[in-house]
């Protein structure tokens, strides 16, 4: 075989795993379905439900006296941040199902007055914890003495990710929650809007 | 002659009174005659706190400005809305991760400001008393070690 067929196979061959693995995706959820509840006890069908728009998707637990609330504000701050929001979806998912019931978050959106973009999500263990586990976001309960926490009360150890998942379910780009500008963000959706 | 008798006899009344009114402030209180004097003062400013419900837990944020001429430290916390309020910090870990954890006594040197701010340290009020909602108001006492203690109000509040 000569060297520039070689090249030509080889190039067949990433053109080929490319189109696999989608569009530059960091995690590929288009063929997951996730059955969760939203605060309206509404079964969602996590990402199948907002397939066709983008959507940005962060962890959070509402117990959280500190960062959580920084990450909220931040998902705020990017929505006021967009000229046009039109098609994109916010969603927070709480890697504490067992305490955050889908009233606890009703109270959590209504607290924080998130509109109607805003999707808060929550559902089983056994639905959660794998999808957290695919997406690598890792939430340990912790204890600190002095708060008589227990196995009902307890803190957290959490990620703080914020993923841009394109319209197909492909997460496309990952940030730091809690302190990534808004304007980057704006970015990378308009980027994808683009596509 | 007549006025150099008066002028002496003012003198002689100014320094009864200067020395009554020395020993009465050193007998009175044998503690207060410790006390030092602090100039310049403490000032607290952008206090606001979180949200919460009654017996679960807040979080409150402020700004310490030492104006002293000295280094203080911060020793302890109190709030009308609150069982308990201890300082504590958000940490965030080589892997990404953030937990939160007690934080130790703080030294505010002179001129410094000490900022108690959200994903840092912050006081976390713990068994509130009762619901603090936006639009709401607690107080927030901090004892320093040498100026003692300073009151402050924090209005209840979302962050942006």
């Amino acid at each position: 075989m000569s060297s520039t067929l070689k090249s030509l196979f080889v190039s067949l061959l990433i053109i080929a795993g490319f189109t696999a693995c989608g569009p530059d995706a960091l995690y590929d959820l288009s063929g997951d379905t996730y059955q969760l509840r939203d605060s309206d006890s509404t079964q969602v069908n996590f990402p199948a439900d907002f397939r066709g728009d983008l959507s940005l998707v962060t962890f959070i637990y509402t117990n959280c006296p500190d960062v959580c609330p920084v990450i909220t504000a931040n998902m705020t701050n990017i929505q006021r941040e967009l000229d046009d929001t039109t098609g994109v979806n916010f969603i927070e998912i709480s890697f504490d199902p067992e305490r955050d019931t889908p009233s606890v978050l009703k109270e959590y959106r209504n607290l924080y007055g998130l509109n109607k973009q805003f999707t808060m999500l929550t559902g089983d263990t056994t639905t959660v914890h794998p999808l957290l586990d695919k997406l690598d976001i890792v939430a340990v309960k912790t204890t600190i003495d002095s708060l008589g926490y227990d196995s009902t009360n307890y803190a957290m150890r959490h990620s703080n990710t914020l993923y841009l998942m394109d319209k197909e379910g492909y997460i496309r780009a990952k940030y730091p929650a809690h302190r990534v500008t808004p304007e980057h963000v704006k970015d990378d959706i308009n980027y994808l809007r683009s596509e | 002659m007549k006025s150099t008798q008066h002028l002496l006899l003012i003198l002689l009344s100014g320094c009864f009174l200067f020395l009554g009114c020395g020993s009465e402030s050193n007998s009175s209180n044998e503690s207060d005659s410790k006390q030092e004097v602090v100039l310049g003062k403490i000032a607290i400013d952008n206090a606001w706190a979180r949200p919460g419900s009654q017996q679960g837990k807040s979080a409150a944020y402020l700004r310490i400005s030492n104006g002293t001429a000295s280094t203080d430290t911060l020793l302890s916390f109190s709030s009308d809305a609150a069982e308990n309020v201890e300082l504590h910090e958000s940490i965030e870990h080589d892997d990404g991760t953030t937990s939160m954890q007690p934080a130790g006594q703080q030294v505010i040197p002179s001129g410094e400001k000490l900022r108690l701010q959200p994903g840092g340290l912050h006081l976390m009020l713990i068994n509130l008393k009762r619901d603090i909602a936006v639009g709401d108001s607690l107080q927030i006492s901090l004892e320093f070690a040498r100026v003692g203690t300073i009151t402050a109000i924090a209005p209840v509040q979302i962050q942006q």
